[in-house]
């Protein structure tokens, strides 16, 4: 008898070989319209989101004072930031497979202790070599040992609703973006870069409780198996759809985060003052997170083409930055931020829902975390490509046309994936939810038996 | 080439033509100066100008470069300078060569000259302040002109002063008068000034000055044991040695990096940067510091101070954040018990009744059957 606790209670959306593939089919009697621990899981993920880029950006802003206690020259304090970025995003698929044999509970508030113990090391360094090493590896890895954890758990608690609540998680990024403006002069001011480092390293410890709220899903047919990674992972990089996918959000990173790293240079060669140019880069970020929960709300109702919107926003996202050079004056350039926050914002909760339409919520931890290292590659080269090209060019005008060349060009390969055209009730089923996937799933057969014109 | 001296402004291009023309055709009065000489002297007083544009000042000025100080004008024009010593009569080929000579003998061998203007607003009550940064000796000459519009106010009288002391002063052109001076050191800085008395009065004031040093506004915070390292810039200017100074009560002490090298490091990093560094620092070292540039006209100091915390200090909202971790985790997992333990027996409840409800139906068909039977 289905919805009683002796039975499992089977979300709906999860494919079971023989069941029809109807979403938002009418969920069986009794069955709680999310698990227990829903509430719980969405709390967590929203402080992991806030926490783990809240950390990351505050590297970025300790940098000087690191830089002027060690006499070092900024292209070596520099890499102090981008370490624990590189740690975060290729470190994905070690998040991953560890939270699929171990759940993503205790991975996650493992994550938890080494971020905050690579911080609290980095309090003690005495050379600019520890601080790579515990604030770039230790802390870093702890991160993405936090991050694909906690995605993938948000996605499989709410299959109906996964866009809403990635948006509402992913929006705790840019509260703490904004909560951090203030607060890190206020600790650098205060006690001095080890001071900070200190009180950051406490702070991100409250990753263990987010951590904490990571139940494990209560299904049986759900839960953690025997080692599945490696079979799961390189049935992933045979997928064509996820490889396309990937590289789409590749493509994307190479333009997302150039007008981020690069818009106060941009206000100030356009001739804004200091106070303009923090008002412009503040309104970014506030609209950016305004953007993750509007685009999430407006892409869980049940019968909305995800990738559709997903394409939409980023297609957006794209056509902004292109023109983004156009603002020469203060009204002009603030008005084009606020529109390129509000969608490069959108896309964030999308890219990560979108990865369980395209794979299946069974491998979605393994899919987010290999997403997340082949990114990295773009983020890593867009920002520092994007200066390049204005040394070379003499301003910014080059550099966002070639930001926005490079979203767009992310948004057309995601029209190129199989769930785009058909709409959801054609489109074919995502591969089979269970733990286990062959390692080539076949897609053929679902798609010619739901859609007779095949 | 005269006319490229007539009082109008002469485009920068000209004047090095004229310039490098003039200088390598050597004259009598700088037997020492090459042809290279100039086009560094060139070189210098473009860097020195641009270092001077950096300055923001409110009314619309406009600055000039002159750097031949040989020709300047016609011969007529200049002999209304008369005899007065105070000023050194620059145009005038013997002195020129004595001047010259004098600071040769001060060792200064790219010498500058360097012209400043300022365009009086013309509205009395108001007065135009400039200020001018100079770090090395230099020639300068001091304009004030008004503007054509009120050039309809007649019987001005123009008195240039420094101090209480007047200086006598030229008419470059017909609305504008200017000073020349030789700022060779320090006693030459301050602020000189230009005023206008016809029905209103109209000044400016030039105020030279050697380059500020900045320090920093905010402290910088350091803990016992660690290393602390304090940077001071000077900005576009080149001094020509820095210092550092600690304050002892309200006393400046100089730091003699050699005598306790174990403690102090002095490096000069860059022309214009220096860094001190402490060592194995202690409460004593806490307090105000001060970087002294010594430029050849004077000298100028920045001011930093610094705190020395113990480690105890972040140690304990580290230590109440960390505690506070811990009660959340706990709170997390007593929730998950009191709740599963709430489903479990929720659970029960509903088992207990299904598996009565069972019973009862059991008990109910097997009478229906039963009835049936007796029926049948």
């Amino acid at each position: 008898m289905p919805g009683s606790p002796l039975t499992p209670c089977v979300p709906p959306n999860s494919w079971t070989p023989g069941s029809p593939q109807t979403p938002g089919s009418p969920r069986p009697p009794g069955c709680p319209r999310h698990p227990p621990g829903g509430w719980g899981v969405l709390g967590g993920a929203f402080l992991q989101a806030a926490l783990v880029s809240g950390g990351v950006r505050a590297m970025g802003l300790c940098l000087r004072p690191l830089g002027g206690a060690f006499g070092a020259r900024a292209g070596a304090v520099a890499w102090v930031g981008s370490a624990p970025l590189a740690a975060l995003q290729l470190g994905g698929p070690l998040g991953s497979a560890l939270s699929t044999r171990f759940g993503a509970r205790p991975v996650a508030m493992i994550g938890g202790v080494l971020s905050g113990l690579g911080l609290f090391l980095g309090a003690f360094a005495t050379h600019l070599t520890h601080l790579y090493l515990s604030v770039g590896l230790l802390a870093g890895l702890g991160w993405a040992l936090v991050f694909t954890p906690s995605l993938g758990t948000v996605g499989r608690y709410f299959p109906t609703r996964r866009s809403l609540a990635t948006g509402l998680v992913v929006s705790g990024a840019s509260v703490s973006g904004l909560a951090l403006g203030p607060l890190i002069p206020l600790l650098l001011d205060t006690y001095g870069w080890r001071g900070a480092l200190l009180l950051l390293a406490a702070i991100t410890f409250n990753l263990v409780a987010a951590g904490a709220l990571l139940r494990p899903l209560p299904i049986p047919n759900e839960s953690p198996g025997p080692p599945q990674d490696q079979p799961g992972l390189v049935g992933l990089l045979r997928h064509g759809p996820f490889l396309r996918y990937a590289l789409a959000f590749v493509l994307v990173d190479v333009g997302y985060y150039v007008p981020f790293v690069h818009g106060a240079a941009r206000a100030h060669e356009v001739g804004c003052d200091q106070r303009r140019v923090a008002l412009v880069m503040a309104a970014m970020a506030g609209v950016d997170g305004g953007g993750r929960v509007v685009a999430g709300w407006l892409a869980a109702r049940p019968a909305t083409p995800l990738l559709r919107h997903l394409f939409v926003w980023v297609a957006l996202t794209g056509l902004t930055a292109l023109v983004l050079p156009l603002g020469t004056s203060f009204e002009g350039l603030l008005t084009l931020a606020l529109t390129y926050g509000f969608c490069a914002g959108a896309l964030v909760p999308l890219q990560f829902a979108g990865v369980a339409e395209v794979v299946g919520t069974g491998r979605l931890i393994h899919a987010i975390g290999l997403m997340q290292m082949f990114e990295s590659f773009g983020s890593l080269l867009g920002a520092p490509f994007a200066g390049w090209l204005r040394d070379v060019t003499g301003n910014y005008t080059v550099s966002f046309l070639a930001a926005g060349a490079f979203l767009l060009a992310g948004s057309l390969l995601i029209l190129t994936l199989p769930g785009f055209f058909q709409g959801k009730e054609g489109s074919p089923a995502p591969p089979p939810d269970d733990p286990e996937p062959p390692p080539d799933p076949p897609p053929a057969p679902p798609r010619a038996a739901l859609d007779p014109a095949v | 080439m005269p006319a490229a001296f007539s009082g109008k402004r002469p485009g920068r291009r000209l004047l090095l033509l004229c310039l490098s023309l003039s200088l390598s055709v050597g004259s009598p009065a700088d037997p020492t100066m090459t042809p290279q000489d100039a086009s560094q002297s060139q070189v210098n007083s473009l860097t020195k100008m641009q270092g001077g544009l950096n300055e923001s000042t409110p009314e619309p000025t406009t600055t000039t470069r002159t750097a031949n100080w040989q020709t300047q004008g016609s011969p007529s024009d200049h002999l209304t300078l008369g005899h007065n010593v105070s000023i050194p009569a620059l145009l005038r080929p013997d002195l020129t060569t004595q001047e010259f000579k004098q600071a040769a003998k001060e060792n200064v061998s790219n010498v500058t000259f360097v012209e400043y203007e300022v365009l009086l607003p013309g509205v009395s009550g108001t007065s135009v302040e400039k200020n001018i940064t100079l770090d090395s000796a230099a020639g300068i000459e001091l304009s004030c002109r008004l503007d054509n519009k009120y050039s309809h106010l007649k019987s001005l009288q123009v008195t240039w002063k420094r101090g209480n002391e007047t200086i006598r002063h030229i008419n470059k052109t017909e609305n504008s008068w200017s000073i020349q001076l030789w700022i060779l050191d320090n006693s030459k800085l301050g602020s000189y000034s230009c005023t206008l008395k016809g029905e209103e009065e109209i000044s400016a004031v030039f105020l030279l000055q050697v380059p500020k040093i900045e320090g920093r506004e905010k402290p910088i915070i350091s803990y016992e044991g660690d290393t602390a390292v304090m940077i001071c810039k000077s900005f576009g200017y080149t001094p020509i040695a820095w210092t550092w100074y600690m304050t002892n009560g309200s006393e400046q002490i100089a730091i003699n990096d050699s005598l306790l090298a174990d403690k102090y490091v002095i490096n000069r990093i860059s022309a214009s940067v220096t860094h001190l560094k402490i060592l194995k620092l202690t409460k004593e070292d806490d307090g105000v510091y001060w970087c002294e540039a010594a430029f050849e006209l004077g000298k100028s100091k920045g001011k930093l101070q610094l705190k020395v915390l113990s480690l105890m200090v972040p140690l304990k909202p580290f230590l109440a954040i960390v505690a506070e971790v811990v009660i959340l985790v706990t709170i997390v997992f007593l929730y998950e018990i009191y709740s599963k333990k709430k489903e479990k027996r929720a659970g029960d409840e509903k088992e207990f009744d299904q598996v009565e409800q069972l019973k009862s139906e059991e008990s109910n068909g097997l009478e229906n059957s039963s009835a049936r039977h007796r029926r049948v």
